[in-house]
């Protein structure tokens, strides 16, 4: 009977062991493919350009911080004021769209009112339309009044989102319970602060999901500003980057070009490198029994 | 000084398709509520009167709208009709936070992302109490609940009984006018149960405020409350000290409500003879206690067939009565519960567990009961003859 057992264990034990060396491999070879273009940019930005023009060749090509100052300083292509505009946008546009989805996903969550249900519905209605659709009309709007080149344009329409309102309405049937509303309430919190002060913080884990969608989706935009930013000291990174295409090849440095797509990525990667930290399970855990 | 009255007070829920999905996870049954076209009535015809400092208890079974009623008083949930005053004021519309209540909840309801000293203070921060009044009010609660070690924890690294401890400490911090708890033992295992029930009559002495408590546990009821509600079907059963409605259960539900094991009841007959009144069952004829001769004459009751309602610990084995046969004896410790059939219906009697064999089963036995024990319903109204 034990011996049966143990020999059982051990068989067991092995197919674990295999299981686990085949996740791993695929897992791996998964990281590999994900980091193959990365690797490759950094190399690419690391050499200068006659060094791209000739063979190719996986070695590191020593001209990365020339590649970088030229880059920073090119004349034409103002990258560093591309990366402030760009970030101004994609932060408060990130910003807004979160939390104002939140409060909506709140809102109807935790009240009851007449047309909820048809308010839910009409939000979940906007979600069908292509924003390319939309987008005639608000273009449109914004040249009759000549609001281009403005960027709270840009930043104000994240406002309404209905797939991140979706999102944090799920988030918060799941986490939520009206118990712990209620407990502010009679502890005297107005709605706005019970908002700020309790369910917000509960909902970190959601909003820096949503906050990374938001960033990247804003800062990798190019459809949208094209159309509406046409001075060049607003222009964002993607219009600066889509205009390297119509240069110059023959003359143009192509060393400085992986820099430029390199210093583009980079802030989205820093953005989830910081806020992946706040995406921990179980927060509410241990709040409310069961 | 802080006397909480409700007067008749009603609850109607109107029937909204996504309400039901929500309660329905919880349980609830509407089997028995009145329901009109407004919508389900949860609450109806309730009055109290609740003094100072006086520990209401209210108990009843699931979905009899105890907790619809303690939501009502703290403001969560609107008063359809009726009135309700705290301090003499009146409250329907006033919002729970300036109802200076606080509440409990069966769940907890902590803020997980706060530490327990800051779920304390939260009231204290958001009244604008300074830092020292705050930290000495959140250590006093602490102390009292003996959770000083904690208050550095959040509370997913606290035990289910430390959590209890810590919402109903929450509540306490700032000396609420009411104390409102709904079922905040049920989440608890027994023992623990039976050691928080023992540290709220503790607290009790130490705090002094009014509490209104819902259960649907009788020990907790019984043991808690200077006076208990007793509800079914969103109606108030009987209003009294636990002693009286254990001893003058208002009517049959009240009877088998409170008390385990359940109160036996029998088909009888209420005789008048020379003037007293007499329970004729099964072949056995008692005599009523004086006390109860009084009240039923007081009432003018007539001679009428009763249900006669005898609780376990009450029914004695005797020479001659109500002839039974036992067929299962559970031995409970100190005592022992014989199950017996009395003209085909069941029967519990609590009899002593000293000496004896405990070799009862199968044996016919007779039973008996004093006059003083026995509780006389109407076949009617269900109510209790006293009454
Ligand atoms: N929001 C609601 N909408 C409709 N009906 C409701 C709502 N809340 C409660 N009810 C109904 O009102 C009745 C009383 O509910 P309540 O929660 O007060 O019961 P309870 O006595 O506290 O029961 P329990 O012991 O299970 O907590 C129940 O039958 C329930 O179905
Ligand atoms: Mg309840």
């Amino acid at each position: 009977m034990t011996i049966a057992n143990s020999s059982r264990s051990r068989k067991a034990k092995v197919q674990l062991f295999i299981l686990r060396v085949l996740a791993y491999l695929f897992i791996g070879i998964l990281v590999a493919m994900c980091l193959f273009f990365f690797i490759m940019l950094l190399l690419m930005s690391s050499k200068s350009n006659s060094q791209l023009q000739g063979a190719f060749s996986l070695k590191w090509g020593g001209h990365f911080l020339e590649n970088l100052h030229n880059a920073w300083n090119d004349a034409s292509t103002n990258i560093p004021r591309g990366m402030v505009n760009s970030f101004i946008v994609a932060m408060s546009s990130a910003l807004i769209t979160t939390y104002f989805s939140a409060l909506t996903a709140y809102g109807i969550h935790v009240y009851e009112f007449r047309f909820k249900r048809a308010i839910f519905t009409f939000i979940m209605a906007i979600m069908m339309i292509p924003s390319q659709v939309s987008a005639v009309g608000f273009i449109q709007l914004a040249y009759k009044f000549g609001l281009t080149n403005k960027l709270w344009l840009l930043i104000l329409p994240g406002m309404a989102a209905p797939v991140v309102f979706f999102y944090m309405k799920q988030y918060l049937e799941s986490v939520l319970p009206l118990e712990m509303v209620e407990a502010a309430r009679i502890d005297g919190s107005s709605e706005f602060r019970i908002f700020n002060e309790v369910v917000l913080p509960i909902m970190k884990p959601a909003v820096a999901v949503q906050m990374i969608f938001s960033f990247v989706s804003s800062w990798n935009n190019y459809f949208m500003p094209s159309l509406l930013l046409t001075k060049p000291e607003k222009r964002t990174v993607p219009i600066m980057i889509a205009m390297l295409r119509s240069a110059d090849y023959s003359k143009f440095d192509m060393g400085k070009v992986f820099m430029f797509i390199l210093l583009a990525i980079l802030p989205v990667m820093l953005v989830y490198a910081v806020l992946s930290k706040s995406i921990i399970k179980g927060v509410t855990s241990g709040s409310v029994k069961g | 000084m802080s006397e909480v009255k409700l007067v008749n007070i009603k609850k109607v829920y109107p029937v909204i398709e996504r309400n039901k999905n929500k309660k329905n996870v919880n349980g609830h049954r509407t089997g028995n509520l009145q329901i009109t076209d407004q919508g389900v009535v949860a609450v109806q015809e309730f009055s109290l009167d609740i003094a100072d400092k006086e520990f209401i208890v209210l108990v009843g079974p699931s979905g009899c709208g105890k907790s619809t009623t303690l939501r009502m008083v703290a403001g969560l949930e609107e008063i359809t009709s009726g009135e309700l005053y705290i301090d003499g004021e009146y409250m329907n519309d006033v919002a729970p936070k300036d109802r200076d209540i606080a509440m409990v909840f069966q769940n907890y309801a902590l803020y997980p992302h706060m530490t327990v000293y800051q779920n304390m203070a939260y009231s204290l921060k958001i009244q604008k109490a300074s830092r020292e009044e705050i930290d000495r009010k959140v250590r006093e609660a602490a102390e009292i609940l003996d959770i000083t070690d904690y208050l550095d924890r959040k509370p997913k690294e606290l035990s289910g009984g430390q959590r209890q401890r810590v919402a109903i400490g929450r509540a306490i911090v700032r000396h609420p006018k009411a104390l409102l708890m709904d079922e905040p033992l049920s989440n608890l295992d027994a023992k623990l149960r039976n050691q928080m029930r023992a540290e709220i009559i503790k607290l009790r002495e130490r705090i002094n405020t009014t509490f209104i408590y819902v259960t649907h546990d009788q020990t907790e009821a019984m043991t808690l409350g200077d006076r208990i509600v007793v509800m079914k079907d969103g109606y108030i059963q009987q209003i009294a000290t636990p002693q009286e409605v254990f001893d003058h259960p208002s009517n049959l539900f009240v009877a088998g409500f409170i008390g385990t094991p359940q109160m036996n009841f029998f088909d009888a007959e209420l005789k008048l003879r020379d003037g007293d009144y007499w329970v004729d069952v099964e072949g056995a004829s008692v005599r009523l206690a004086d006390e109860k001769q009084e009240r039923l004459k007081a009432n003018h009751v007539e001679e009428q067939a009763v249900t006669l309602g005898v609780r376990p610990e009450h029914l004695l084995l005797a020479d001659k009565g109500i002839a039974g046969r036992v067929t299962v004896s559970e031995l409970m410790g100190s005592s022992r519960h014989l199950h017996l059939t009395v003209d085909g219906k069941d029967v519990i009697i609590i009899v002593p567990s000293t000496g004896g064999t405990g070799n009862y089963i199968g044996s016919d036995v007779a039973l008996g009961f004093d006059g003083s024990n026995a509780h006389v319903f109407s076949k009617a109204t269900e109510k209790n003859l006293e009454y």
